[in-house]
């Protein structure tokens, strides 16, 4: 069985880690065996975005120290992966050897519905689920990975679950990690607007692949419509999955 | 302009509370029109990635290619002045009108203008200075900074319009139909320009290969500040230089489409020097000023110079969900939404603009509108990284004490993992003390900013780390047991 290495962003890890829990199983549910380093910590994302380069280089190569033999790595989080894609090779330029080690494994990481659909060539995972959807497509999985149709082809494979369009989908909801505690006016008039546009969707649910995001609104919603819910596609996807055998 | 960068966190406030419904659906409407316009190339992906190299080339050229232009803008008959800072730039048009004993100027948009201070070195010299681009007109009556770089007076609703006119411009007829207000303005300014001895405009393309001026504009006025006077000045930043008249008119396409969704604005209009011995009409003479004002020191930093690609478009403001929330007078100077956000803190230094290239979320959208292949999001993780280390260059400012000890003890966390798992287990009693049913309302007065009308999830009770483990270990048991 093909084995695959899990990336868990810190923030799953802390706050939220039903979703790591969620793609694990996904995972072995598509058919490979999921692998977890437990000397994983952290990107390196709230340093390079805060300018502080020297110790995001230093988070950069504990990653690839950790990571940089397997096959494949796969996380549940498309700003995490930009971040190891694009900004490692740029981050450690200066060192040629490290470079080359960041480039190479920026080859061969990927964001969880990416991977599933494009790798495993995997849509349908059994899951069934009554009801109207709508998907928030993330700064970074949109604009930074080109991660669109993917998420959208897993939702469309559940049984009994519409799509349902979503008004300005692509809007940034406002997080931005610091931005959200630093420019709250602002970051709150986004999230409202974000809120506002998928209470007016008609949908039972709103699903993302980033956890970032899920917190921001989740946060909003949690505190302003509390009956209003949105998860992350790999819990939707694991938790309404139709009962197995419990054969284990 | 007055530099009020350092209030931007008052000021989006301030603005947000006035709710700018206009600027969502005009951002939406906007968008669509850009979109059918760049439909109309065969490849619009290409042109725009075209534009972008021609940019880049531009900007690695730009010596050589300033001399270039120089030397054939002389050849033409104009004349070129190199000014090193806005206080040069400045007097030297204050001396040229009063020389020619110029009571009056009219003035094209021009963005450069309103850097250099232009119009009040003027005013306090004696000369009155009249915006004829409607929009600008409007600003200036009013006396309010530029809400948008393209739309200046966007923000202004008709009824105000009217009622400035009213008083201003004595508007006869009280009427708030827009076309009958421009009407009314430009019986004023057809006035102005019937005798004016000196125009003043911008230039949106400066070609080497010719040494060519081009503008292009919806209203015609910049053509008329440049062909009706005497004198035409024509006042351009160092970065508006392209290498030839095909890269000029590439550059146009894309400018107008991505600006306005137009294919092509309503005039172009191209200036070979100033009138030929046997033309008829045209200036007597052409006055080109190039204003450095920071630039040359900007373009020693090779990641920095980027930001001097852009040619005006204003697509990246409305494109930027933050801009669309707070409108332009909150970035504090010249040039607003994410251009503003890039260009500001190379010409004020990043100490005053702390907050242009932090208040993003960096959602990339500008980047993926820009036609020159600006990449704001960098800028703003170098500009960062360069305050953080204090960078003298760009007039940076060291972070906080606090912030630096704390990246140092999150950087050991995250190098070493039993650390981090200790981190964990010793910060949650703390951060969960106030949870209730699972989410956190406040968290011992901390992250203020988030917790104003977010909750947070309280830290999980086992991390993946220790689910992960547990469930190994139970595992690993049970094969033991089979």
């Amino acid at each position: 069985m093909d084995v695959v290495s899990v990336f868990i962003p810190c923030t799953v890890d802390l706050f939220l880690p039903h979703i790591g829990e969620a793609a694990v199983s996904l995972l072995r549910r598509a058919g490979v065996k999921p692998i977890y380093h437990t000397e994983q910590t952290c990107c390196g994302q709230p340093a390079i975005n805060a300018g502080y380069r020297e110790q995001a280089k230093k988070a950069a190569k504990h990653f690839i120290q950790v990571f940089g033999d397997d096959k494949e790595v796969v996380s549940p989080s498309g700003s995490c992966v930009c971040m190891v894609k694009y900004h490692y090779p740029e981050l450690l330029s200066e060192e040629p050897e490290w470079r080359n080690r960041a480039e190479e494994l920026s080859l061969r990481i990927y964001e969880l519905s990416q991977y599933l659909v494009d790798i495993l060539k995997v849509e349908d995972l059994g899951a069934s689920f009554e009801g109207k959807v709508a998907y928030h497509e993330s700064c970074h999985v949109l604009r930074g990975l080109g991660v669109s149709e993917q998420p959208k082809k897993l939702i469309r494979a559940v049984k009994g679950t519409q799509l349902v369009p979503l008004n300005a989908a692509d809007a940034c909801c406002g997080f931005g990690g610091e931005f959200a505690n630093r420019y709250p006016d602002i970051s709150e008039s986004m999230v409202r607007d974000k809120a506002g546009d998928y209470l007016s969707s008609g949908a039972d649910l709103l699903l993302l692949c980033e956890p970032g995001c899920l917190l921001n609104i989740g946060g909003f919603l949690s505190r302003n419509h509390p009956g209003k819910k949105v998860m992350h596609l790999a819990s939707f996807l694991a938790q309404y999955q139709k009962t197995m055998n419990n054969g284990q | 302009m007055e530099v009020k960068t350092e209030q931007f966190s008052e000021v989006a406030k301030e603005e947000l509370r006035k709710a700018y419904t206009f600027l969502k659906a005009g951002a939406n409407f906007v968008r669509i029109r850009r979109e059918t316009a760049l439909s109309t190339f065969p490849d619009a992906t290409a042109a725009q990635a075209y534009g972008a190299i021609i940019r880049a080339e531009a900007i690695a050229r730009l010596p050589e290619l300033l001399e270039e232009f120089e030397k054939n803008a002389l050849a033409n008959g104009a004349k070129v002045f190199w000014a090193r800072d806005a206080n040069e730039a400045s007097q030297y048009i204050v001396r040229l009108a009063k020389e020619r004993g110029i009571k009056y100027v009219t003035k094209g948009k021009s963005m450069v203008t309103e850097e250099i201070g232009l119009n009040e070195a003027l005013e306090k010299n004696g000369v009155k200075t009249w915006e004829t681009d409607l929009g600008e007109f409007i600003i200036q009556l009013l006396g309010v900074p530029p809400f948008h770089i393209v739309g200046p007076a966007i923000n202004i609703p008709v009824a105000k319009v009217r009622d400035l006119f009213i008083e201003k411009i004595d508007l006869k007829e009280p009427t708030s139909d827009p076309v009958q207000l421009g009407h009314a303005a430009r019986i004023f300014l057809r006035d102005k320009f019937h005798r004016v001895d000196m125009g003043i405009a911008g230039v949106n393309m400066a070609v080497a290969e010719t040494g060519t001026i081009v503008n292009v504009e919806n209203e015609g006025n910049i053509r008329f500040n440049k062909s009706s006077p005497r004198t035409q000045i024509s006042v351009m930043s160092l970065e508006k230089v392209v290498p030839t008249l095909e890269d000029a008119l590439h550059l146009v396409r894309l400018l107008c489409r991505n600006c306005t969704g137009q294919k092509l604005s309503v005039y172009v209009s191209m200036d070979n020097g100033p009138k030929k011995s046997d033309e008829m009409d045209g200036p007597e003479e052409l006055i080109i000023v190039i204003v450095d004002n920071g630039r040359s020191r900007i373009y020693q930093d090779t990641i920095a110079r980027e930001a001097m690609r852009c040619i005006r478009c204003g697509a990246c403001l409305n494109g930027c969900p933050v801009y669309r929330q707070i409108g332009g007078y909150a970035y504090g100077w010249v040039y607003s939404g994410p251009m503003g956000q890039v260009l500001n803190p190379l010409l004020l230094g990043l100490e005053k603009t702390q907050d242009l290239y932090r208040a993003t979320t960096l959602c990339g959208s500008c980047k993926s509108i820009c036609p020159a292949g600006i990449d704001h999001p960098r800028l703003f993780l170098h500009y960062r990284a360069k305050d953080v280390s204090g960078d003298a260059a760009l007039r940076a400012k060291k972070p906080p004490m606090m912030e630096r000890i704390f990246f140092r003890l999150w950087m050991w966390a995250v190098t070493r993992y039993r650390l981090w798992n200790w981190g964990v287990r010793f910060v949650r009693p703390f951060v969960n003390k106030e949870a209730h049913e699972g989410m956190l309302r406040e968290v011992g007065g901390l992250f203020k900013g988030w917790f104003r009308s977010r909750d947070l999830p309280a830290m999980a009770k086992k991390t993946f780390h220790d689910c992960w483990r547990e469930t190994q270990k139970t595992e690993f048991r049970s094969q033991k047991r089979q």
